[in-house]
């Protein structure tokens, strides 16, 4: 049925939430040649109907064939400009080196919009005020400098930065300044007690 | 922190020549309201850049300053906590008008080409410009070459479709003084008028308070 | 807006702590702080009290409001009362979260301050729910909501601006209702060829026609 493939394209697109799909250049391209074949149609018909007498129901067919174009081509948009939002938001993320396994899903002339969206903001962060903002982090309001841990292992002495030791023994808990413990979260000696 | 003057800052000057001796605080406050309003218009508002370029100079100087501390210093933290909340504020609110500038760029594009012409107040700063015009230039590249398929077809007629605000949007505000007249937008073409008292809070269309916002006589909260 | 940005917002909010320390003054961006003196109490913004309570730097004075009796009081008036009563403060959802979380041992009977401004939130905000579906069942497109704090305000928000658009929106068509589109004549008529496109999603909430 005509219109068909662009409702595919649209759902597969929607499914994903969050994660880009492979560009489906297939579907792409069947919904390309839709387009072409159903406006030539059209085209022929038209000028018939200029010709000659024009028929009502010739009218009825190209207004039909008139809205399935129209929406192929609105599905072919949405879809492209859609997927441009979620590399936005990528390179908001992941900053301007995209992970390959996004990379691979994404067609050629994604990756160039990317890079060259990427270059775009990079350029923008540095023309702001004296020297520059890097508006990529600073996402979230800041909370306390200090943050409560619980230790999971009997980890033995850590110096802090302003020349305390501390023993951390297993559960036991400390009120120590985010960055200084935020190594220690990642390695799985700290629980960030919230 | 020692008072600042500032010249020629239009946007918050009294309209005289006159010095404004200003306090970073008040700065500050202009700063979270910019945010505020920014976050809730629909559109984009007229840019805050004398604004951003104190907090970011202080934020600098601070910074200077906190290097000096010991690390033992207790103080340090606050300082540093300090610094960090500006540079969120900043930060998100320039975030947010580059969303907008993205998602409306035509239509951004357009409206402050008709503000120059008129001679108008710019909104968008030099720098939020050119990164709005080399947007909508990768995008338009991009999309030609997506939609390249089909030589001849009229896609005018139907896909010359501009993203643009939805300025009918409800938004909330809070008045900064008595405000008389203020037309409920209905879609009608006569409309109600009604009278907004000072400090009162309502919920009300943007496009009847639009002009407000931009003159600070309300607040969007 | 986020929950942490009404944070942020609530954070600016001054009260009042009982130093541990002695310290000649703090000079902020925003302003001095201090002179502190061990035991003197000294008006400070939430973010800093907050941070000098984790380092154990401070005891907190709670708000006047943050007490029983008046919260008691408050409860009452707010059952009694059709409309919204003046909270005591703007920000007394965040106050109350973040004094109840880093500092409970310096509220008195902290566990029944929680409890009742948990009653007196939830009270309000069925309060709003009622007067939003009233305003959406009458169509109005304006409200006044004066005593709605901020983080009431954004407690319908999305969805009162929203249903308002819609019902905007839905007024409107009403009357404009474009006649049958002449879609075929100017389609048999544009021969022009054009590749000038421009960005359109799915949803049209937001697209010109």
């Amino acid at each position: 049925m005509y219109g068909e493939n662009g409702y595919t394209l649209i759902k597969e697109l929607a499914r994903s939430e969050d994660n880009l799909p492979p560009y489906n250049a297939e579907l792409v391209t069947h919904i390309s040649r839709e387009i072409k074949k159903i406006y030539d149609e059209n085209q022929i018909d038209a000028q018939q109907s200029i010709n000659e007498n024009i028929e009502a129901s010739i009218l009825n067919t190209i207004r039909v064939r008139n809205a399935v174009t129209k929406r192929n081509v609105r599905c072919l948009m949405a879809y492209h400009f859609n997927r441009l939002k979620c590399l936005r938001t990528m390179r908001w993320e992941f900053g301007s080196i995209l992970p390959a396994d996004i990379k691979s899903n994404l067609s050629t002339a994604e990756i160039e919009w990317f890079s060259k969206y990427s270059r775009l903001l990079a350029n923008y962060m540095r023309s702001i005020g004296e020297d520059g903002v890097n508006l990529s982090i600073d996402l979230k309001p800041p909370k306390a400098l200090y943050i409560e841990v619980q230790c999971l292992v009997d980890y033995g002495k850590f110096d802090l930065n302003d020349g305390t030791t501390l023993l951390l023994k297993k559960d036991s808990r400390h009120y120590l300044p985010r960055n200084e413990c935020e190594e220690l979260i990642r390695q799985g000696v700290f629980k960030h007690i919230i | 922190m020692e008072d600042l003057t500032i010249d020629d800052l239009d946007n918050i000057s009294t309209g005289s020549d006159d010095h404004v001796q200003i306090t970073p605080a008040e700065v500050i406050e202009m700063m979270e309201e910019a945010w505020t309003n920014e976050k809730f218009a629909p559109e984009i508002l007229p840019n805050k850049s004398e604004i951003v370029d104190i907090i970011l100079d202080q934020i600098t100087t601070m910074e200077e300053n906190i290097k000096k501390l010991s690390s033992s210093d207790f103080t340090k933290s606050i300082y540093q906590l300090e610094v960090d909340r500006l540079r969120f504020l900043v930060s998100s609110y320039l975030r947010t008008r580059l969303e907008k500038i993205e998602t409306y760029v035509i239509h951004i594009l357009k409206e402050e080409e008709k503000r120059v012409e008129r001679g108008s107040e710019k909104y968008l700063t030099e720098q939020e410009f050119e990164f709005a015009k080399e947007f909508s230039f990768t995008m338009e590249q991009y999309f030609d070459k997506m939609m390249r398929f089909y030589p001849g077809v009229p896609a005018d007629t139907w896909s010359n479709k501009i993203i643009q605000p939805n300025n009918n949007t409800f938004v909330f505000l809070k008045s900064k003084k008595r405000i008389e007249g203020v037309p409920i937008d209905e879609g009608n073409a006569e409309s109600d008028l009604v009278d907004i008292q000072d400090g009162s809070r309502v919920i009300i269309s943007y496009n009847s308070v639009a002009e407000l916002v931009k003159n600070g006589d309300v607040h969007l909260i | 807006m986020d929950p942490d940005e009404l944070e942020f917002l609530g954070e600016k909010v001054y009260v009042s702590i009982i130093p541990t320390f002695n310290n000649d003054g703090i000079h902020l961006i925003s302003g001095d702080l201090g002179p502190f003196r061990a035991s003197l109490p000294v008006n400070v913004p939430l973010w800093v009290a907050v941070s000098l309570k984790r380092q154990k730097k401070c005891k907190i004075q709670p708000p006047d409001w943050m007490d029983m009796q008046k919260l008691e009081y408050i409860k009452e008036q707010e059952k009694q009362s059709s409309g919204f009563t003046k909270m005591p403060s703007d920000h007394y959802m965040v106050e109350a979260k973040l004094l109840l979380e880093c500092a409970p041992d310096d509220i008195p009977r902290a566990d029944e301050v929680r409890t009742i401004i948990k009653d007196i939130w939830d009270i309000r905000m069925s309060k709003i729910r009622s007067s939003v579906t009233k305003l959406v069942k009458n169509s109005d497109f304006y409200a006044a909501v004066d005593n709605l704090t901020v983080m009431e305000i954004n407690s319908v928000r999305p969805i009162l601006p929203h249903a308002l658009d819609h019902l905007f929106r839905m007024k409107n068509t009403e009357k404009t209702r474009p006649t049958q589109s002449s879609n075929v004549s100017s389609f048999l008529l544009s021969k022009r060829a054009s590749t000038s496109f421009h960005l359109s999603p799915v949803t049209s909430s937001n697209t010109e026609d």
